[in-house]
C-alpha cells in the first residue's frame, strides 16, 4: 500500500460515514405507485403515461464509537419519473439532490464542519411484469428490474481542508449496475410488497463502495374509509416497512477498509394518503439492528416525506 | 276518409317508434368489470386509457365493485376488444363487458 492509499484509508476510517446511511439515501430505486415508501412496487404504469414522485429526506447519524464524535446530516430531495412503455414494461429515472454535512472533532479538540450539496448520481432502470394474476379487487404481480447508476454527481469536490472523503462526495464516480425482483399482492383492504435487490458497486478514484444486498418488505393497511362506498374515495393507509441492508466493506486502493461495511435492519412506520391523481406520504426509518464494522458511524434515523402525481 | 285517418295514425305511431328507437340508441352505456383494480391511484390509469377512446363521453368508476361505467356520446359505440385493449394498456384485466340497458338501474 502506498502512503497516499494509507492516508486515504486512515481518513476513510476517521471520516467513514456509515455505509448504510448513504445506501439508504439513494439506494432504493424509484417507488411510484400507491405502494411502499422506501422501495419499489410491481404495480403498473399505464402505457404512454407518466408518474412523478418527489421525496424529501432527512438523515441523521451521530452515534460515533470513535473519538472524532462525528455527526452527519443529509438533507435531500429525490425526484423519480416513471413512464409506461406498455402495461407491463416501465422505465424509471431517479435524480437525487443532496446536501451532506459532517461535523467532527479534529486534532486539538476543535470542531470541523465539512460538506457539499448538489445533484447526485442518477439511476435509470427498467421493470417488466413477468407474472400477473388479477381478480376482483385484488392483484398479484411479480416484476424483475435491472438498472444502472450513472456517475452524474460530483465525485471530486473539495473544501478548505482539501478533497472531501469519498463517502461525503455527491457521486461515487462509478458506473454501478443493479437488479432485483419485486412481488406485490394488493387488495382493497391492504397491500403487501417484497423486494430483493443487489447493487454491484465498481471502482472509481481508487475507491470502491461495497456491494449492497437488500431485502425490503412493506404492509399497507387501509385505515380510512373503514367501509367502501361508491366511486373512488381517497384511501388513508397505515404503513409498516422493514429494510434489511447488507453492505460489503469498501475498498481503498484495492484493500478493504476495516471501518466500513454493515448489516442494518430498519423498521419504518408511516402514513400514506392515496387519491386518483396524487399521493401524500411520510415515513420514519429507525435502525433496530446495526452490525457495523470497526468505527463505522451508526445511523440515528431517516425521515422521508413527499408526494406522487399521475399525469 | 277512415283509410286516410288510419294511415295518418299509423304514420304518427311509426314516427314515434322510430324516434324512440333513435333516442334509445343515441347514447349507449357499458359496464366494464376490471379485475386487479384495488387502489385509487390505479383507477386513474384505467380512466385515462378509456377516456382516450373515441366516442367516450363520461366514466364512473366504482372501486368497491371493480367496475367502470362508460357512457358514450350520441351515436358512438364501444366493442369488447377495444375496451379490453385499453384496460390491458393500463396494466389491468377486463373480466366483464356488457351494455347497460335503460332501466337497469346502474
Amino acid at each position: 500500500m502506498t502512503s497516499a492509499e494509507s492516508e486515504g484509508m486512515r481518513r476513510a476510517g476517521l471520516l467513514g460515514l456509515g455505509l448504510t446511511l448513504f445506501a439508504a439515501a439513494t439506494g432504493a430505486p424509484g417507488k411510484l405507485h400507491a405502494a411502499p415508501e422506501t422501495f419499489n412496487t410491481a404495480l403498473p404504469v399505464a402505457e404512454g403515461e407518466f408518474v412523478f414522485r418527489e421525496q424529501f429526506l432527512y438523515i441523521k447519524a451521530s452515534d460515533d464509537p470513535s473519538p472524532a464524535d462525528r455527526d452527519v446530516e443529509i438533507l435531500g430531495g429525490i425526484s423519480v419519473l416513471g413512464y409506461g412503455v406498455t402495461g407491463d414494461l416501465a422505465l424509471f429515472g431517479v435524480l437525487p439532490y443532496l446536501d451532506k454535512q459532517l461535523d467532527r472533532t479534529a486534532s486539538g479538540g476543535r470542531r470541523v464542519t465539512r460538506g457539499t450539496s448538489g445533484i447526485g448520481d442518477v439511476q435509470l432502470f427498467a421493470r417488466y411484469t413477468v407474472f400477473q394474476k388479477d381478480m376482483r379487487g385484488r392483484s398479484l404481480r411479480v416484476a424483475p428490474f435491472v438498472g444502472l447508476k450513472l456517475p452524474t454527481g460530483d465525485d471530486d469536490d473539495s473544501d478548505g481542508l482539501g478533497r472531501l472523503p469519498q463517502p461525503l462526495q455527491l457521486g461515487s464516480g462509478s458506473w454501478d449496475p443493479f437488479g432485483g425482483v419485486i412481488a406485490t399482492y394488493q387488495t382493497l383492504d391492504y397491500q403487501v410488497d417484497a423486494q430483493l435487490s443487489y447493487k454491484a458497486n465498481t471502482e472509481a478514484n481508487g475507491f470502491e463502495f461495497g456491494d449492497e444486498l437488500r431485502f425490503d418488505t412493506s404492509l399497507q393497511y387501509r385505515l380510512w374509509p373503514r367501509e367502501l362506498g361508491a366511486g373512488v374515495p381517497g384511501f388513508l393507509y397505515g404503513v409498516i416497512e422493514t429494510n434489511l441492508l447488507h453492505q460489503a466493506k469498501n475498498a481503498i486502493g484495492g484493500r478493504d477498509d476495516p471501518n466500513s461495511g454493515a448489516t442494518t435492519l430498519f423498521l419504518s412506520p408511516g402514513l400514506q394518503y392515496v387519491t386518483k391523481r396524487w399521493v401524500l406520504e411520510a415515513i420514519v426509518q429507525i435502525p433496530v439492528v446495526q452490525d457495523l464494522n470497526g468505527t463505522a458511524l451508526e445511523d440515528d434515523f431517516t425521515v422521508r416525506a413527499g408526494f406522487r402525481v399521475n399525469f | 276518409m277512415n283509410f286516410k285517418i288510419t294511415m295518418q295514425r299509423m304514420a304518427i305511431a311509426l314516427s314515434l317508434v322510430l324516434f324512440a328507437s333513435i333516442a334509445w340508441a343515441a347514447q349507449v352505456t357499458y359496464q366494464l368489470r376490471v379485475d386487479g383494480l384495488a387502489c385509487p391511484f390505479c383507477a386513474y390509469g384505467i380512466e385515462k386509457k378509456l377516456n382516450a377512446l373515441p366516442g367516450v363521453e363520461r366514466l364512473e368508476t366504482n372501486i368497491k365493485e371493480g367496475t367502470v361505467i362508460v357512457m358514450m356520446k350520441d351515436g358512438a359505440t364501444l366493442d369488447r376488444a377495444t375496451a379490453r385493449q385499453a384496460v390491458k394498456d393500463a396494466g389491468f384485466t377486463l373480466k366483464g363487458f356488457e351494455q347497460v340497458l335503460p332501466g337497469d338501474g346502474r
